[in-house]
């Protein structure tokens, strides 16, 4: 395989938090390769650093040590302005809390990284649209936050981070905090969307979820303790 | 880009609208009493200018011994020595650009009334050049009517002289007794005050003949000049020369006081600058504590909305993205501010106005705040400033958050 066929490489990547008697090794020298396209999820309990993992595959957190490859960019030299850039063009964030902004409507949230992005209003306005409507939201464009439900809120959060046509979707615990209807529903959604080429990541700790995904990587304590395919 | 960030900004200020409107109070008072001190300070220029420019032709020459203060409207006459002679006058005519000169004489008197004596000022100056020289605008007669050519034994007296001298007042028509000699009275002065012109308000004007029959005297303390129209330009070059005859005559590098009203103008206007120049200082103090309040807001604001910071910057939001957002509804703070303050401003000098109209510190001057345009700009624009300075540091420290931890605030 070549270099290019792959997303995400990490290289003996640490994480470590706190110093000397509080010393956490949260990550530790985690070697995993993602190809472009895959449909993986990341199954682990809490506390186990999945979420570390997936905070510095989003670029929010950077390594201790160790090489993280994000589309061949290196990201643990970058700053913030380069990290953000990463974000905003390579990196779909899909969280549990569906962390829409409250003051804005459906519309404009999902508009707002494409603002981060340069894209001109109409554009962006347009393409809002298409998206929520392709999540089946085509009915709440003006609602904000508080008036969605949340399988709602999340499918505006999925548009939201599609919208820039990222490398990597991120999803967080995404069907965390919805019915399970709503769930199911969010990981269609998902699926569409790695059909259609995107590398999609899920964190969670449902097995039911985990197994949707084509591979499951298990994290436990820091350390990958198993790598499969979901035929295992 | 930025039509959103002024959005998102607006929405954001939407959202906690009593804090954010007690704030605006704060910068909006600030903004209110620099509109207002600038309005009332302009005014007061405005004021004192259409006062004394009409005096601009005027030259007054006085010898060293006597004083000419307009401000506080007196001549005073310290110890006469030294008089004016023909050959001053003779001189002084000789220079281009003279319109008229007015030998004025200056003495004190006893004016006797209904049995009461008093002392008072007397100025002995032609009689058709009192109403002409003063200038009937703004010292025109309570009642009565001035002296005119040839007459003899006839007065106008000033307010004080004529209401507060005596236990009775003084009419038109009346006779009094100056230097225990018959005059009667022509006319009377309104009332003049501690104003910023020539007063009159103690003054007994008679004609120079009067003066000299009633004082012995007949000895020049002062030269009243007024240069014509086509010289206005160079009076002060014209009161040089005045200056340097005179005291060429005399043999003295200080006799003459030459003083020309654009001097005591420069002089008046410095004045006003230093009072205006406090009058923003007290300004500049309430919009330094307005300053703080809008920091202070916005710090509160950057704290309440650090996971909504995280969200921005998770969807790659960049540090001046979010640094932009946040001084931008430091700005509109001020703006909104700012404008309410130019509005307080404009309402709150009129009523200074209104307030001081009967006279400004006893002054007859009534001083109406003239608000300018570049007042309201200037005004507008160090609203704007103090909102970008006082929300650039919460901004820098939202923009500095780190995404990671800014998104797991709760």
């Amino acid at each position: 395989m070549k270099k290019d066929d792959f997303v995400i490489i990490t290289k003996k990547l640490n994480k470590i938090y706190g110093s000397q008697d509080t010393i956490v090794h949260a990550l530790q020298n985690i070697n995993i390769s993602i190809i472009r396209g895959d449909y993986i999820s990341i199954i682990g309990p809490s506390g186990s650093g999945k979420s570390t993992f997936m905070n510095m595959v989003g670029c929010l957190d950077q390594p201790t040590s160790g090489k993280l490859f994000i589309d061949n960019v290196d990201i643990s030299k970058l700053n913030d302005n380069q990290l953000a850039k990463i974000r905003r063009e390579k990196i779909g964030f899909i969280f549990q809390k569906y962390n829409l902004l409250p003051t804005l409507n459906a519309v404009e949230n999902v508009a707002l990284s494409m603002s981060f992005a340069g894209i001109g209003f109409y554009e962006r306005i347009n393409r809002s649209r298409e998206l929520l409507d392709m999540v089946g939201l085509s009915h709440r464009l003006n609602h904000k936050p508080s008036e969605l439900s949340g399988g709602e809120q999340q499918r505006v959060a999925i548009a939201r981070a599609i919208s820039n046509k990222p490398s990597i979707i991120l999803a967080d615990e995404p069907t965390g905090n919805v019915d399970s209807k709503s769930g199911s529903k969010i990981l269609d959604i998902l699926e569409d969307i790695n059909k259609q080429g995107n590398t999609v990541i899920i964190v969670t700790h449902d097995h039911s979820v985990a197994k949707r995904a084509k591979w499951i990587i298990r994290i436990n304590d820091g350390v990958v303790s198993a790598y499969a395919d979901r035929q295992h | 880009m930025l039509i959103d960030n002024i959005k998102i900004a607006f929405k954001n200020i939407k959202e906690r609208k009593s804090r954010v409107i007690l704030t605006l109070l704060g910068i909006a008072i600030g903004i209110m009493a620099i509109v207002a001190l600038m309005s009332i300070g302009e005014g007061m220029q405005q004021a004192v200018l259409g006062e004394l420019s009409s005096l601009s032709d005027t030259i007054i020459v006085t010898t060293g011994d006597v004083s000419v203060n307009p401000m506080g409207g007196s001549f005073t006459k310290n110890n006469i020595n030294n008089y004016f002679t023909e050959r001053d006058i003779d001189d002084v005519y000789r220079i281009n650009g003279i319109e008229s000169i007015d030998p004025v004489t200056f003495s004190a008197g006893f004016v006797e009334y209904n049995g009461e004596i008093q002392t008072a000022s007397i100025l002995g100056l032609d009689a058709d050049r009192i109403a002409d020289f003063f200038g009937t605008e703004f010292l025109g007669l309570e009642s009565g009517e001035f002296m005119s050519e040839g007459d003899q034994n006839r007065c106008v007296i000033g307010y004080n002289v004529a209401h507060e001298y005596f236990d009775i007042d003084i009419n038109v028509g009346n006779k009094i007794l100056i230097n225990n000699k018959n005059f009667v009275v022509s006319g009377i002065y309104n009332e003049q005050g501690a104003g910023m012109s020539i007063p009159t308000d103690d003054y007994i004007h008679i004609t120079p003949r009067d003066f000299k029959k009633i004082t012995g005297e007949e000895n020049i303390t002062g030269i009243l000049i007024r240069v014509s129209d086509s010289h206005l330009s160079n009076i002060d070059s014209i009161a040089d020369e005045i200056e340097f005859f005179i005291n060429e005559n005399h043999g003295s590098d200080d006799f003459a006081n030459v003083i020309t009203m654009s001097s005591i103008l420069e002089s008046i206007q410095q004045v006003i600058g230093i009072i205006q120049i406090v009058l923003i200082g007290i300004a500049a103090i309430a919009l330094v504590v307005a300053a703080i309040g809008i920091m202070n807001t916005m710090l509160t604001s950057v704290m309440e909305r650090t996971h909504e910071i995280g969200i921005m910057k998770a969807i790659g939001a960049r540090n001046s993205d979010v640094l932009i957002i946040f001084i931008i509804e430091g700005i509109i703070i001020s703006i909104i501010g700012g404008s309410v303050g130019i509005a307080f401003g404009i309402v709150g000098s009129e009523g200074f106005s209104s307030f001081s109209s009967s006279g400004f510190m006893g002054s007859p001057i009534a001083i109406s705040p003239v608000v300018t345009m570049s007042s309201v700009l200037i005004s507008l624009f160090v609203a704007i400033i103090v909102g970008v300075i006082s929300s650039l540091y919460p901004s820098w420290k939202a923009a500095k958050m780190s995404p990671i931890e800014a998104v797991r605030y709760e």
